[in-house]
């Protein structure tokens, strides 16, 4: 079987199960539980393109979430804005951050560029628990409605996720059709060289200013989706502790691709929820494994960068190569 | 005049916490050209271990040494175990490196040492010293002993003794130390555990006055980098000029200003910094080599 038919049999496998899901599991929680893995998806796909392809690190996405949540919730609680346009201004507010915060990235070197990720994230979470006539601080912001389109309101867990997973396709496609072509090769040229791509008339700058407005915008979305689906937000989901989550779930998952850091996503999100998933998992081994999830994620991070450093994608590629 | 003396009596403390934590930045980039995200992280281990060592009824000064010593060879060992095997490959490795070795030492230290604050008898106890209406802690004293003997013994280290004239060696050019028999990947372990000894110091002397926790390790790092990037990263008395600098800066806002600007303003120094002048105020050119 060619590599190219497996590949497509995979996808139409993988979209059939998790568009059909919300018809074989009635449960409340689980599927709550699945579109958080959607809203995760979001934003790993677009921290994908700018890591696993671009090659520039991000620590501070959460505060991109954390943006375009915030931008939603205001829009629609505070101000009675239309739903689908509160969302269209969050992506817009955050695709804006994005290209500010891309502005150091084109002179600076990978770990200046970390840093200034950094600083912005925590600049934002300060900004977040201050601005409390706008966020209401650190007791957080609630009553956001949930999503709506004229009359039709989405309120059932399955409309919701559906809702959530549509947009994920979206972004996948779109992600998926960027690394396929001319601003892929252009990417990932730049994460082998940042010299060798200029010297080959890559638009370094364009590019990198792309990658970060595009995964800005995906990670704002994700967070405005989060508002009105939950209703509820505070600061402390938006943390750089949540940054170098996602970032892990990206490193993880592998460079290069998309399909990596999607399982990744999936089985890491899944993780934290593990006793709900599992019917025969004692609590005490759900609350251990609660308990040692970050230091999974450090461990498993300094394990794939020692030992495998493209990650998941890389291991599924070996495997297919030597068989 | 009082209420600025005393301003700038709490500028120079934080100051010289950061300078020290500025420079465990510079000293890990002078060696390897990166950034060692987990810095912060030695900062904490430090306070808590010297909390760890004082409850197991260690004197407070054999408890510091202990303190201090362990974290630099967590340095060290970190240093072995992580980046050695990925030194001079992708610098992106060496980030995510890093930040990993960070989360684990904060977990390290959330599952040995519990997620309660923790805090330190100061090293002389007593009242307050008084100097034209401002009060200044004995504590204080103490951290500004501390830093002051830990530059001195810096420079030292670097000018007089043969170590750190290799140190110096090696970061100035690598190859070139080694063709003169220097064992440059030991100066790399040596400049970690340095690194974390310096950041350990400063978390250590500050614990009796703001506690300490295992997790104000990340918040410590951004401040101290911000503090080595103001003075221009790889350059020792920048960076401890930085410190003090953004010290100072931080407690006349949060003093005149608002309470809020004091953890803000370390941000934003650190955000135009690199927006405006990535090598620094007092770093050269900073053009990369081909």
């Amino acid at each position: 079987m060619s590599s190219r038919r497996a590949r497509a049999i995979v996808i139409v496998i993988s979209t059939l199960t998790i568009a059909l899901l919300p018809l074989v599991v009635q449960d409340r929680f689980l599927l709550k539980i699945f579109t958080f893995v959607g809203l995760n998806a979001l934003v790993v796909v677009g921290i994908s393109l700018l890591f696993g392809y671009a090659g520039q690190v991000s620590l501070g996405h959460a505060g991109f979430v954390g943006l375009g949540a915030y931008t939603a919730a205001f829009l629609v609680a505070r101000l009675d804005l239309p739903w689908l346009l509160a969302m269209v201004a969050a992506g817009l507010v955050t695709a804006l951050g994005g290209m500010v915060l891309a502005v150091p990235s084109l002179r600076l070197k990978g770990h200046y560029l970390a840093m200034a990720t950094l600083g912005f994230g925590e600049l934002m979470t300060l900004g977040f628990k201050e601005a409390d006539f706008v966020t209401g601080g650190v007791n957080g912001f609630s009553g956001v409605p949930f999503p709506s389109v004229g009359a039709l309101v989405l309120d059932t867990p399955q409309q919701l996720y559906w809702l959530v997973w549509s947009v994920v396709g979206v972004a996948l496609l779109l992600a998926g059709n960027i690394v396929a072509s001319r601003p892929g090769r252009a990417m990932r040229a730049l994460h082998g060289s940042e010299l060798g791509a200029q010297a080959s008339g890559v638009d370094v700058v364009g590019v990198k200013v792309r990658a970060f407005v595009l995964s800005a915008t995906f990670a704002g979305l994700s967070g405005a989706l989060y508002a009105s689906i939950v209703g509820f937000i505070s600061p402390s989901l938006f943390t750089t502790a949540a940054s170098v989550t996602f970032l892990a779930m990206a490193v993880i998952g592998g460079s290069n691709s998309l399909a990596g850091p999607l399982l990744s996503v999936v089985l890491l999100t899944l993780l934290e929820y593990l006793d709900a998933l599992v019917p025969g998992i004692s609590r005490t081994t759900a609350e251990v494994i609660q308990a040692y999830q970050a230091d999974i994620y450090g461990l498993a991070i300094i394990a794939v960068i020692l030992f495998a450093p493209s990650g998941l994608a890389g291991m599924w590629r070996r495997t297919r190569s030597t068989v | 005049m009082a209420e600025l003396l005393q301003f700038v009596i709490a500028g120079l403390k934080s100051g010289s916490i950061y300078a020290l934590v500025a420079l465990g930045f510079t000293i890990v980039y002078a060696a390897t050209g990166a950034i060692n995200f987990a810095q912060g992280e030695f900062y904490m281990l430090g306070g808590m271990l010297g909390v760890w060592f004082v409850s197991l009824g260690l004197p407070v000064p054999v408890a510091a040494l202990c303190a201090v010593v362990s974290a630099a060879a967590a340095g060290a060992l970190f240093e072995l175990a992580a980046v050695r095997p990925i030194a001079g490959g992708d610098p992106l490795r060496i980030i995510i490196v890093t930040i990993g070795g960070s989360v684990v030492l904060r977990q390290l230290a959330l599952h040995l040492f519990g997620p309660d604050e923790l805090t330190l008898a100061s090293f002389t106890p007593g009242p307050s010293i008084r100097l034209f209406g401002a009060a200044i802690e004995r504590q204080t004293l103490w951290i500004w002993a501390l830093t002051l003997v830990a530059v001195v013994g810096l420079v030292i280290l670097y000018r007089r003794t043969a170590f750190g004239k290799a140190m110096r060696a090696t970061s100035l050019r690598r190859d070139a130390a080694r063709l003169v028999g220097i064992d440059a990947r030991a100066m790399v372990t040596a400049s970690f555990a340095l690194a974390a000894g310096l950041g350990a110091l400063a978390g250590l002397a500050v614990t009796p006055l703001t506690q300490t926790a295992f997790d104000v390790g990340a918040g410590i790092g951004v401040k101290g980098f911000s503090a080595a990037i103001l003075g221009g990263l790889g350059n020792p008395i920048a960076a401890v000029g930085g410190g003090l600098v953004l010290g100072l800066l931080e407690s006349l806002a949060a003093g005149y200003l608002d309470p809020i600007y004091k953890d803000a303003i370390s941000l934003i120094v650190l955000l135009a910094v690199l927006f405006l002048r990535p090598q620094g105020l007092l770093g050269g050119s900073g053009k990369e080599k081909v």
